[in-house]
């Protein structure tokens, strides 16, 4: 093969593999970008939506306890039955719309429970509500009959977000593991690719460096017209194999002239 | 072995003299001391053959 081609396909094969390793990057990019943004459009929403919903609970519960150590005052008493009644709808929804959404069935069936218990929690509070309006807002009659109410619900729902949690850390590490993976693949496939090439391409330097090595001593040894026992080395077929071929015939037309001076030198000194 | 081969240098020499032996050796690779120790193989003839053509051609040169 010849010198030129074979540059030719060292330099199409660099361009071809850096093309390749970049086609291989991008799409690996694109693979974490996305397997990142259904992390961040399912798990991470989930729990941003859980966290919300258990701040509006313990919210649910601060405008009960507000409710009953100021709803003596009327006006205290109207905003802060609206404020425990808002907080309530919002825990409701909330938690009906986390439990439709979530695809952890651990997490599902806590939610279930923790609305189950919700209600009923509900129910007691406006009964309890019922009995401090009748008793002219006297709070020891209700508080007596919700007390410890929102413990259940409560524990439940800690235990949604930390169920939540748990599967966002383990989603989040399998997503870096994977991560690692791919690019320790990549290090190895482009790694191998590069020696690979640097291997070839050093054969080939090494071979033209030591032909042309070989023909730099011939032709010294022509320059000096010193062809005794001279012998042209096989170069291949490429430039360097034509250069060679060329020597050759130098090579005979030098011997061939010393051939004649010694011929006619012989004639001289007779 | 190289019997025609010699020859052709013969011809080449009363030819074109010295440099026209020298442009043969230059072109067929082959002095005519190795012309004597070649075979007359058809490679070697067509070579010869071409070189000494090129020579009449060229006047005896390359």
């Amino acid at each position: 093969m010849r010198i030129a081609t074979k540059l030719m396909l060292f330099f199409g094969g660099v361009v071809v593999l850096f093309c390749v390793l970049a086609a291989a990057l991008t799409v690996q990019l694109r693979n974490i970008s996305r397997t990142y943004d259904a992390l961040l459009g399912s798990s991470v929403r989930d729990m941003d939506r859980a966290r919300v919903t258990q701040v509006n609970f313990k919210k649910e519960v601060q405008e009960w306890k507000d409710l009953l150590l100021r709803g003596s005052n009327p006006d205290d008493l109207a905003r802060y039955t609206k404020q425990f009644r808002d907080r309530s709808s919002e825990v409701d929804a909330g938690a009906a719309s986390l439990a439709q959404a979530v695809h952890d069935p651990e997490a599902s069936a806590l939610l279930q429970q923790f609305l189950a218990a919700n209600q009923a929690m509900n129910e007691k509070y406006q009964r309890a509500y019922e009995v401090f309006i009748a008793q002219n807002e006297d709070f020891r009659a209700a508080d007596k009959m919700v007390r410890g109410q929102d413990r259940q619900p409560t524990d439940l729902f800690d235990q949604v977000v930390e169920r939540l949690n748990v599967r966002l850390q383990a989603e989040v590490q399998e997503q870096a593991a994977a991560a690692r993976r791919n690019v320790r693949l990549a290090l190895g496939l482009s790694g191998s690719l590069l020696l690979l090439l640097g291997a070839a391409g050093l054969i080939t330097v090494r071979s033209i460096l030591n032909r042309l090595a070989s023909l730099q001593a011939v032709s010294e040894r022509l320059a000096r017209a010193d062809i005794s026992g001279l012998t042209m080395p096989v170069l291949g077929t490429d430039e360097i194999g034509e250069f060679g071929e060329s020597m050759r015939g130098v090579s005979a037309a030098i011997e061939e002239l010393l051939k004649m001076a010694s011929a006619a030198d012989a004639v001289h000194s007779h | 072995m190289g019997a025609q081969l010699v020859h052709i240098y013969d011809e080449v020499a009363k030819e074109f003299g010295p440099i026209g032996r020298m442009n043969l050796a230059l072109l067929t690779k082959i002095s005519s001391d190795r012309a004597k120790t070649e075979p007359d193989s058809p490679a070697n003839l067509t070579a010869f053959q071409q070189a000494i053509t090129q020579l009449r051609k060229q006047g005896g040169k390359t």
